[in-house]
C-alpha cells in the first residue's frame, strides 16, 4: 500500500456577504487580481482564468522587476460551495499544492474553510502509520493522507 | 517548499525512523543500543541514521570505536516555520477577499443613494 504524506493547512473566516459572491470571486479574473496574489508593492500584469474542471489561471505579477506566476488547475468546481485546484509558484518552487475551499451558506453570510495540502513530487515511500506525535505537536497542521 | 522540508518530512515518513528520533530525544545513544528494541539488523538500523543524518535530524560523532547519535530538532523548527507562512500567507488572502467584498458593498450602497 502506497501513502502520501501530505501537510496540510487550513484556514477558516466568515463573511458577511453571500456563498455566491465569495465563491464567484474566486473565478472571477477582475476580482481574483484584486485580492488573490496580489502584494502591496507588486504590479498585476496578467489575470487569466478559465473556469472549467481541466481549465487553467495564471496570475502574474511584478514584483521588483519580476514577473512572478502563480498557476495551477481547477480539479473541481462546484458552485457556491467548493472548489478544488491545484497551485504553484514555479519561480520559488517544483513543489505543487493542492487548494480546497468549501463554501458554508450561513443565515447572514457564508463561512469558507480553505485547506491547502502539499504534495511534493518525490515523496514516494510511505507506511502505514502516518506522521508520529513529534510532527502533529509542531502546529496541528500535519497529517496523513492515504492515497 | 523547500529541499530542506522536503527532506525533513521524507526522513520523517518511516516509522523507524520516527521511534528512533523519539527515542534519542531523551539523549544520546550509541547506535548498537539504539539497534537493540527494533527486531532489525544493526545495518538496517545504520540506513535509518543516515537517512536522518543526511536530512540534519540526527548528529553522529565517534567516541573511539562507536558511534554515537544525538537528536537535532533544527530540521523540524524549519518545517514549523514554513508551515506558518504558509498559513499567514491565506490568511492575508481572506483578509484580502474580505476587504474587496466590503468595499464592493459600500459602492452598491452609494449607487443606491445617489
Amino acid at each position: 500500500m502506497i501513502e502520501r504524506t501530505t501537510v496540510t493547512i487550513q484556514v477558516s473566516r466568515r463573511f458577511a456577504a453571500s456563498a455566491e459572491r465569495v465563491f464567484d470571486a474566486w473565478l472571477d479574473p477582475e476580482r481574483a487580481r484584486r485580492f488573490l496574489f496580489a502584494t502591496a508593492t507588486g504590479e498585476m500584469v496578467r489575470t487569466e482564468i478559465d473556469p472549467r474542471v481541466g481549465g487553467r489561471f495564471s496570475i502574474v505579477e511584478r514584483r521588483d522587476g519580476e514577473d512572478v506566476e502563480h498557476t495551477g488547475e481547477y480539479i473541481e468546481i462546484d458552485r457556491p460551495r467548493r472548489l478544488v485546484f491545484s497551485f504553484g509558484v514555479p519561480e520559488y518552487s517544483d513543489a505543487t499544492t493542492v487548494v480546497t475551499i468549501e463554501i458554508t451558506p450561513l443565515e447572514d453570510g457564508c463561512e469558507l474553510i480553505l485547506t491547502d495540502e502539499s504534495v511534493p513530487a518525490d515523496w514516494v515511500e510511505r507506511n502505514r502509520e502516518g506522521w508520529s506525535a513529534i510532527l502533529e505537536g509542531l502546529a496541528g497542521a500535519v497529517q496523513d493522507a492515504e492515497g | 517548499m523547500n529541499d530542506t522540508i522536503d527532506q525533513t518530512m521524507s526522513a520523517l515518513s518511516h516509522s523507524t525512523r520516527r521511534a528512533i528520533l523519539e527515542r534519542l530525544m531523551s539523549g544520546e545513544e550509541r547506535i548498537t543500543d539504539l539497534a537493540e528494541p527494533f527486531e532489525m539488523s544493526l545495518n538496517a538500523i545504520s540506513k535509518h541514521v543516515q537517512v536522518l543524518e543526511r536530512a540534519g535530524l540526527v548528529r553522529r560523532r565517534r567516541v573511539w570505536r562507536e558511534h554515537r547519535v544525538s537528536f537535532n530538532p533544527a530540521p523540524l523548527d524549519e518545517v514549523s516555520a514554513w508551515i506558518e507562512q504558509r498559513r499567514r500567507f491565506w490568511t492575508e488572502r481572506l483578509d484580502a477577499l474580505d476587504t474587496l467584498l466590503r468595499t464592493e458593498d459600500g459602492d452598491d450602497r452609494k449607487t443606491k443613494d445617489a
